[in-house]
This record gives C-alpha cells, structure tokens and sequence, in this order.
C-alpha cells in the first residue's frame, strides 16, 4: 500500500483532489491568467527570504543600519538574500499590477466576482503598505528620507492629517519608535492580513472557478449583470465554457508553474547580478539629500513637481485616493454584461489615460533621475553644488569669468578655483569682495540684499567643486588670506 | 486535452516547481545555516598581571574587558581567569567558565576546591581536574609565558558540556 492510498483512506484525499486538481476549468485561458498564480509565487519567496532576513535585522535605529551591513557582509548567500527580497518586492508590484489589468481587461470583476474584486483591491493596498514599511527597514539615507517624505505626505490629509503622521511614525518624529513599528508592521501585521486576504482570494477562485475568456460569456447574455435574467444565464454559458475537457491540474497548474519559475530566475538573476542598493547611513541632520521614492511611486512623485504648491496635498491625497475609490466602486457602478474590452469604451479610455499617463509621469521620473554629470566638475553635483550652478548662471558670473573655457575673461578664470581656496575664504570673499579686493574691485558683493546667506553658501560649494580636470586627483592647496 | 501535452504539463510543473524551490531555497538555506560554519576566533594574549605581585598557593581571580565584535555590535566584554602557582613562578591558568555548562565559578576558600555554583561542579584547584559533580571534563587551562615580568595568558573559550576541549569563537 502506498503512503497515498494509507492516507487517503483515512483523510479521504481524493475528494480533495477531485474538488481541487482534477476539477474543470474553462476553456482557452491565456498566459495573462498567470499572472495572480506568480504574484502568489513571489509572495511565498519574501515570506522565505523575508524570514531568514528578520532572524539578521536588529529594528533599532542604533543598529539597524550595522546589521544590514553585517547581513552583507558577514551571512553566506546573505546580499543574495537581500537582493532576492529587494527584487521580490519590485516584481510584487508589477505582477499585482499586471494581474490586476488583466481582471479589469476581461471584465472578470463583474458577476459573480465583485467581491472577489475588493479584496483584490485591499491585497493591493496591503501590497503598497509592504513596500512602504520595508522601505525604511535598512535606516540608509534613502529609507531615512523617503519616509520622512511619505509620513509627511500623509500629514497633508485635511482634518486628521496631525494624528495620521504622528500614529504612522509612533510620535512626532521620525526615529526609534517609528523603525520598531514599521517594523512590526511589515514582518507581523502585514503578513497576517495579506495571508488572510490572500486565503479568502483564493477559496472564491476555487468557489467560483476562473473566470472564462469574455467571448465565451456574452453570446446571448441580458444587456446588464443586474437583469434577473443574468444569473441563469451567466450559469449555462459558465458551464458550457467548461466542457473542453481543461482540468485544472496539469492544464493549469503547469503552464502556473513554468511562469512562476521563470519569474523566480529572473529575480535570481537580478538579485545575483545587481544585489540590493544600500546607501550610506541615515543621517537627520543632512540637509543637501535628495529622497527618491521607489520606482512605483515615481509617476506620483513626477506629478507632484508638476503641481503648484498649493495643490499639492490634493494632489498627493487625492489621486491614489480616487484611484483606490474608483477600484472599489468599479463592480458597483459597472454593470453592463459587456466584457470584451474592445466594446466598452470608456473602460478602455480610462484605462489608456491611466497608464499613458503613469507611464509618461515615470519615463519623466526616470529621465530626471539620472544624475546629471556636471563635465567642468566630473561627477554628479550635489543639491547645494547644483543649486549654486544655477545661481552661477542666474548671477551672470560668466559675463567675467570662465569656467573650463566658457566665459568672458574680464575677470580671473574660476576652472581650478576649488584648488587654490577654501570653502571659508570663498564664502567670505562672494559676501564682500571689497573688503579683500578694496573699493575699485569691478566683483560684486553678493551679501543680503542681493543673496541671502543660504543662496551664498550654495555658490560657495559650486565654486569649491571646480578643481580643474575632473579626476586628475590633484589635492588643493589652498592660498586664503583674510583682510 | 491532447494527453501527451498533458504529460508534458505534468513535467514541466514538476520541473518548474523544482528550480524555484532550488533558487529560494539555496540561498535561504545557507543563509540561516551560515552561524553553525563559522570559524572559531583565535586565542588573543592577555597580561594577567606582574608575575612578582601575585600570592602563590591561593587562586587568584582576575578579570579584564576586551573590545569585541559581537555580530554588529562593537562592544567591551568583561571576561575573566583564575590563576593558581605552587611557586610563584610556574603559573596555572584556567578560564573562568565552567566545562560544564558555561557558568562563573569560584573558590571555596575552606574546602580549597572550585565550586560551581549552578549545579556544584568541583574542581581541584591545583590541576584543574574534576573532583565532584556533573562536569564532563577538568577545567580549561590556558597557554601561559612570561614576558618583562608580565604574566601574559592565550585567551580563549571552549565548547561546554562536552569530554573533549574544543575551541570556539
């Protein structure tokens, strides 16, 4: 007797099976219908990775940073773990996304499936707050900030903004008591709502079966899912879809599989190849950082530049919210029994804009994000050294001086400037040249009224950046003298 | 449903299955696995003390801190030695954790033997060898030299609970 039939004898496992592997599945299903099967594979690969990560993590801000780096540095296969997890995470978002526009193209939201649709939408949304939460976990420069930014976002929510940001960070500021419930967060809450969710998701899969290809179900169908016809109706098609002899185990399950696994090498592969970024530690008091959020959020990010201030908290409230409104609302308000996305026209217009416009806000967002190799300086400058560049130019210095060539030679050549003075010096002489140049010098002086001490320091780290050939590793040496 | 398509189906769920059970698993594994292979840090030498300035015939305990790299942790770990000499020149070192499960042990001054308090190990204080109780093997001695005068001790811990002495980080 094989342990099976032992088993079976005593569990009855081939009622389960029958109900489970070898039960009919419609007819012609795509490979667009992997897509939920593979966001659920990615999922089981952060629960794995995720866990032997939490075993390494201390969630303290004085140690947190330190053994992310010990996980680097110091656990076998430990940055291929963490790469594993970082990519993981990035394909979450795309297959979630993916699965969840293959839904919406075939209609597959609508009757029987409306519920199954909202708690879709709230996997969604716990999906989001995983990425937000994990966000901080490495306390890098990176975390640090784009926390910052996304807890102060959600401060701009009208009438309980002050008590959203100080429970998101556990006070009023960001630190210790914010890492530890972050914390908490992504590696207990999160997970036992997600795997709740995830469970109730897929019992109403195997209730109601997958849904079937949209042709399949519009032959003869009443005009609207909420006729009293539909339901009968809805039913024959169902079952007439199924009769092409399709089990869900191995027609289904196998074709799950290959696509699984070719995700799964595909992050194996990123993760072998690139890691996962880790920045330097954070740092509170660095006022030059500039945050970017992750990539998902780079479209929100795009649009929030583009907006004047005072729409912002509008802007950043208000587009997810609506989104997430018009997902939830979506089965309610959608009832015709149309499914082809071909015939229905303002499902698919939205659609066009939401993503055009997402992908157009995120093609923006990346292009900006290059960091933009200043050729007189040689690497990428920082926010004061790019500010200052702008000033340098707003000022018309180059009317007097040239820097690498460009300019006028009226007054001295300014390409190695960053050699022969001090930051100190630099300051002091743009305020008043005056004083170290006397009163017929032709240079202004730039103290207040014309710059504030602010825009000077940041033209002082512009000038002090130019140290003639980029990389000729020349170490300056410099020449102050103060009047 | 062509039923060599579907031998093929089954197939490739068996081998798809298996590659991504592989590539998380592997790292995975190795990953929590990673502690139980580490290598054993090395003995580090200690100045015990001024060879001249020490009792001969008592044990004599002596503490010090040393700078330790626990896992991310950089921090100062107070550990310790007895120190036992006949002569007052030829010095026995034993480490101050008891071979049998880990605990600080002392000197019973009346008996003149070392004296576990957790679960009453004893130990003779002049060879270290066991004379009571449950531990496995004799105290810890430690590789000793005198420098300048200098009692200088070859730090270091080993597995407890265990017949053998056996060196770990």
């Amino acid at each position: 007797m094989s342990l099976y039939q032992w088993l079976d004898r005593r569990l009855d496992l081939s009622s389960v099976r029958l109900a489970l592997l070898d039960r009919a599945v419609p007819e012609r299903l795509t490979w667009w219908h992997t897509l939920g099967s593979a966001t659920l594979a990615v999922f089981v690969i952060q629960v794995v990775t995720g866990i032997v990560l939490a075993t390494f993590y201390s969630p303290s801000p004085d140690h947190a940073y330190d053994s992310i780096r010990y996980i680097e540095s110091q656990v076998a296969s430990g940055g291929l773990l963490r790469g594993m997890h970082h990519w993981a995470a990035s394909a979450m978002v795309v297959l979630l996304i993916g699965h969840l526009l293959r839904v919406f193209a075939f209609g597959a939201y609508k009757y029987p499936r409306e519920a199954n649709w909202l708690i879709g939408v709230g996997l969604f949304i716990l999906v989001m707050a995983f990425s937000f939460t994990g966000y901080l976990l490495p306390w890098d420069q990176k975390a640090y900030w784009a926390t910052m930014v996304g807890t102060s976002i959600a401060g701009t929510t009208p009438v309980i903004g002050g008590e959203l940001v100080a429970l998101l960070r556990g006070g009023g500021d960001l630190g210790a008591a914010t890492l530890s419930r972050f914390y908490a967060f992504h590696v207990l809450w999160l997970p036992f709502g997600l795997g709740l969710l995830i469970l109730l998701h897929l019992v109403l899969v195997i209730r109601q079966g997958i849904a079937a290809r949209p042709g399949a179900m519009e032959a003869g169908a009443p005009p609207r899912t909420d006729d009293p016809a539909y339901p009968a109706h809805y039913d024959q098609a169902y079952k007439r879809s199924k009769q092409g002899d399709v089990r869900f185990y191995p027609d289904i399950v196998g074709k799950d599989a290959i696509a699984s696994a070719v995700i799964v090498v595909i992050i194996f592969g990123l993760a072998l190849a690139f890691g996962a970024p880790l920045e330097a530690p954070a740092d509170p008091t660095d006022s030059s950082y500039v945050p970017m959020p992750e990539w998902y959020f780079l479209p929100l990010y795009q649009l929030l530049k583009l907006v004047p201030g005072r729409f912002e908290s509008a802007i950043a409230v208000g587009v997810p919210g609506a989104l997430l409104f018009a997902m939830i609302a979506l089965p309610f308000f959608d009832r015709r029994s149309t499914r082809n996305l071909l015939r229905r026209p303002v499902a698919l217009a939205s659609l066009v804009v939401i993503l055009g416009g997402s992908g157009l806000l995120l093609g923006a967002a990346l292009r900006e994000r290059q960091p933009i190799v200043s050729p007189e300086v040689g690497r990428p400058l920082s926010s004061m050294e790019r500010a200052g560049r702008a000033l340098y130019s707003s000022q018309k210095c180059n009317d007097c001086h040239a820097i690498a060539g460009q300019g006028e030679d009226k007054g001295p050549e300014l390409t190695e400037i960053g050699l022969r003075h001090s930051v100190a010096w630099l300051h002091s002489f743009l305020e008043d040249a005056r004083r170290f140049r006397g009163d017929t010098t032709e240079m202004p002086s730039f103290g207040p009224p014309t710059l504030s001490h602010q825009q000077i320091e940041e033209l002082t780290q512009y000038l002090a950046s130019l140290r003639g050939k980029p990389g000729s590793g020349i170490e300056p040496e410099y020449h102050d003298t103060f009047p | 449903m062509n039923p060599a398509r579907r031998t093929f189906l089954k197939f490739a769920t068996a081998v798809s299955s298996a590659l991504s059970a592989g590539l998380v698993g592997w790292p995975t594994l190795r990953a929590f696995l990673s502690p139980a292979f580490g290598k054993p840090a090395g003995e580090r030498w200690i100045k015990a003390g001024e060879v001249d300035q020490m009792e001969a015939g008592v044990p004599i305990r002596v503490d010090f801190t040393e700078t330790v790299r626990d896992a991310w942790v950089e921090g100062r770990v107070t550990r310790g030695l007895w120190l036992y000499s006949e002569d007052g020149s030829e010095f026995t070192v034993y480490n101050s954790r008891c071979t049998h499960l880990g605990c600080s042990y002392g000197f019973d001054k009346e008996r003149k033997v070392f004296h576990c308090p957790c679960h009453h190990g004893l130990f003779d204080m002049k060879t270290g060898a066991v004379v009571g109780g449950p531990p496995p093997r004799g105290l810890d001695t430690l590789e000793t030299k005198v420098e300048d005068g200098i009692l200088m001790v070859a730090y270091r811990d080993f597995r407890e609970g265990v017949a053998d002495k056996i060196p770990v980080s």
